[in-house]
């Protein structure tokens, strides 16, 4: 008797693949990557022939010589023969789209079952197909299925029980008939559809159209789009940033605070607490406050997905993204950005070639993102007064431009090669199922838990080590965080003449440590400056270093009552303002300006004494542009591996710094030297942009010739 | 003789069928190919117009392509 172990579901894309490997695998699911690609594998197992065998769900591919990243994956693992057999998911609305990876199917093997799909919609649609007829045209079993509906997919299961059976003797070379070309192909297609499918003559112009009609037509398109791409912002951030400070609050609570506590309690040394809690737990801060505008970025591309909007965003946002070689489909990381860049790194992955992604990834964080804010409203308030509205724009539109800019150096550097032709298939509209949906966005955001976990984690702790670590008389102490004696301050002292030419002076070294600060997430910017100005102060003052540092009592039901308040608040101020980018602080006076992000009003007479008007911009410049917040780098890793994140983190720090020294000599330095130098680290970008863009491609050239091919033998 | 023309050409209302792709790109005219766009195919243009990129009807599927690329695939009226 015929058993099989392993079985693949293979199908193009939007045919309800997906919805059947649910409906047939239930909750019984775990996500993964495809060896070596950044492509999600998703396995399930399945009740079959009385024992239960493995799922897996392949990318979805119109054929299996494709060109991008994930349809790569499908046509590796069918030419690998990992799997026993193939269910071919056809959709039956559009047999003849179908059919041709069908076709390139039974080349490869004869371990084929069709899954005839959406056969009720088809008949809605005024089209009949003879199942039987097909079965004997195509040479393979073909079984009806409703993805859909658990009964059917319960009556295909038994079906291909008995169907299994008769298949014929496993062999991968042995191919049905003779390769056949492209034209030849559809020609065979146009003649099993004129034999198997009958079309009403009054087949009905269907949902889709009158809604593309709509969606699509050349007025209303563009307002659309913008209404859609709004919802989508408000929903990822507006609706996502209600719960950070509930996910911060808690996670403080749960990693730090309480683990604090109780190292405490059983007496373990500072260094260790230190270590754990303000180390580990901080870390785990850090992630967890990035939890809900992650899920919810997912949930809302899940939904536009879904709903089958997502390829139209990709044609009306396409005219203005050709000009810096992106499809229209880059845009929406590109907006989600000005939110938050992790999510915005994440939402790449809907774009179909690896290019594409990158480029998308890499040009993402110049998008201001919310955390950045803050830290302008500080500069801007204590020496813009009437013009820090103006001078927030500029810095916005800086972003742009670095943007576009980016997209122009890596196009003919890092990412030369032909940008994608544009052929877009547009899906059917449907209902989103919120089932798969919500399960979609779950396990996107379990994987990026898990995968920048780590690294944020990790990085976080270093840094918080080096914060909290002090060297004072010889003798190491801890609890140092945002004072002048830990190891973090004597980097940012040691390294404060690198940010003279951007017009920081050395005394002004504060500015250069909250550089540090601001790896962890932007906005710390704001509190290590106001700490450090402080402390210089009392210092001056003769007064000692840190007054008035004593444990706060911990309030553990407190804590979990202020971190639902914010939700409530949180949902009130969503509801009742359009105010996503909390723009509204541009231009308040110093007083609500400091309480709303936390700093002491005393922190803008510093920063009027330590700054000018051009020098801030400069300072601002770089803190929009250099190295994207840890989160981001995880982020990235995850996306692009290692490699091109290091070189993310490390153009972007660069450029930072050649804008803003560039910015700074022009306006108040007039230093020739330094504007000369910021013109060469420009130039010095781009040639090692192009360096590593030609490495790149000998390396490509490289892998793409021999593709291993492994055969399982059993 | 059908009226020969271009993709981008195309009037709505009347369906045409696929004679050509004149492009450099052995990528692009793969793709096309795959997407169907061979030769005898009938192709409509769709009744949304977002004026470029264009959506057309083919093999019961809205592909949309680039003006200035899919102006390389010859039609003519069927």
């Amino acid at each position: 008797m015929h058993t099989v172990e392993r079985i693949a579901i293979a199908g193009v894309p939007n045919c309800g693949k997906t919805t059947l490997f649910n409906s047939l695998t239930g909750a019984r699911q775990k996500v993964g990557n495809w060896p070596g690609v950044t492509v999600e594998k998703i396995e399930g197992t399945f009740p079959l022939q009385k024992s239960r065998v493995e799922l897996v769900d392949l990318p979805g591919t119109y054929n299996l010589s494709p060109d991008t990243e994930d349809q790569k994956v499908a046509e590796l693992v069918i030419r690998n023969g990992e799997y026993d057999l193939i269910l071919n998911v056809v959709d039956a609305t559009n047999l003849s789209r179908n059919l041709y990876l069908t076709m390139d199917l039974k080349e490869r093997t004869n371990q084929i079952i069709v899954l005839l799909n959406m056969l009720d919609v088809a008949e809605r649609e005024g089209l009949e197909i003879d199942i039987e007829q097909l079965s004997e045209e195509l040479g393979v079993p073909v079984i009806p299925v409703v993805a859909v509906d658990k009964v059917s997919v319960k009556k295909a299961v038994k079906c291909i029980e008995r169907v299994v059976a008769d298949l014929p003797v496993h062999d991968s070379h042995a191919s049905t008939q003779e390769v056949l070309d492209t034209v030849k192909k559809y020609s065979h297609i146009d003649m099993i559809c004129s034999r198997v499918a009958r079309e009403r003559k009054d087949r009905r112009e269907n949902l889709t159209n009158k809604i593309d009609n709509i969606v699509m037509n050349r007025f209303a398109a563009i307002p659309l789009f913008l209404v859609a791409m709004f919802i989508t912002f408000w929903f990822s951030i507006g609706l996502g940033s209600v719960f950070i400070d509930f996910f911060d609050i808690l996670g403080g609570l749960v990693f730090m605070d309480i683990p604090e506590r109780m190292l405490d309690a059983i007496g373990s040394p500072d260094w260790l607490t230190v270590m754990i809690a303000g180390g580990i737990g901080a870390g785990c801060q850090t992630v967890a406050t990035f939890v809900p505008v992650v899920f919810f970025m997912f949930l809302a591309l899940a939904i536009l997905e879904d709903l089958g909007y997502m390829a139209r965003v990709g044609v009306v946002a396409d005219r203005f993204m050709r000009k810096i070689g992106l499809p229209g489909s880059a845009f929406i990381p590109m907006v989600v950005g000005f939110g938050c860049t992790v999510p915005a790194v994440m939402a790449a992955r809907t774009l179909t070639t690896k290019r594409d992604r990158f480029m998308t990834i890499f040009m993402a964080p110049f998008m201001s993102c919310g955390a950045r804010l803050p830290v302008y409203a500080l500069f801007c308030t204590a020496l813009f007064g009437a013009y820090s509205g103006l001078a927030v724009f500029l810095i916005y539109l800086s972003g742009l431009l670095m943007a576009i800019l980016t997209g122009f150096f890596l196009k003919n550097t890092l990412f030369k090669g032909t940008p994608s032709h544009f052929v877009m298939d547009l899906p059917l509209y449907h209902a989103p199922r919120m089932g798969a949906v919500f399960k979609s966005a779950w396990l996107r955001l379990r994987s990026f838990i898990r995968r920048a976990g780590v690294i944020v984690v990790s990085a976080v702790f270093v840094l918080s080590i080096l914060n909290s670590i002090g060297y004072e008389k010889g003798a190491i102490s801890f609890g140092n965080e945002d004072s002048q004696s830990s190891v973090l301050a004597y980097a940012g002292k040691a390294i404060s003449p690198v940010f003279v030419p951007m017009g920081i002076s050395k005394e002004n070294w504060p500015a250069s440590v909250a550089l540090f600060t601001g790896l962890f997430a932007k906005e710390a910017i704001v509190g290590t400056v106001n700490a450090l100005y402080v402390s210089m102060e009392m210092i001056e003052n003769g007064g000692a270093g840190k007054a008035a540092e004593k444990k706060e009592i911990l309030d553990i039901g407190g804590s979990i009552t202020e971190a639902f308040t914010t939700v409530g608040e949180g949902l009130v101020g969503v509801v009742s303002s359009f105010d996503l980018l909390g723009l509204s602080l541009i231009g308040e006076d110093q007083q609500t300006v400091s309480e709303e992000i936390g700093a002491d009003n005393s922190v803008y007479v510093h920063i009027a004494a330590h700054f000018t008007v051009f020098s801030a911009f400069a300072y601002m410049l770089f803190v929009l542009m250099y190295f994207p917040c840890l989160a981001v780098i995880g982020a990235a890793r995850q996306e692009m591996g290692g490699y091109y994140a290091a070189v993310m983190a490390i153009y972007s720090t660069l450029l930072a710094w050649s804008v803003a020294t560039f910015f700074y000599q022009v306006t108040e330095g007039h230093n020739i030297f330094y504007i000369f130098i910021s013109i060469v680290t420009l130039g010095f970008i781009y040639g090692w942009l192009h360096l590593l863009g030609k490495k790149e491609q000998g390396v490509r050239h490289k892998v793409v010739a021999p593709l291993p091919i492994v055969k399982k033998c059993t | 003789m059908a009226l020969q023309t271009v993709l981008t050409q195309m009037q709505s209302g009347i369906t045409y069928q696929v004679i050509g792709v004149d492009t450099q790109s052995v990528e692009y005219t793969d793709k096309l190919y795959k997407m169907g766009f061979v030769e005898g195919t009938p192709v409509e243009l769709a009744s949304a117009k977002i004026g470029d990129p264009i959506v057309v009807h083919i093999r019961g599927s809205r592909i949309a392509l680039r003006k200035n690329e899919a102006n390389q695939i010859r039609v003519e009226e069927l």
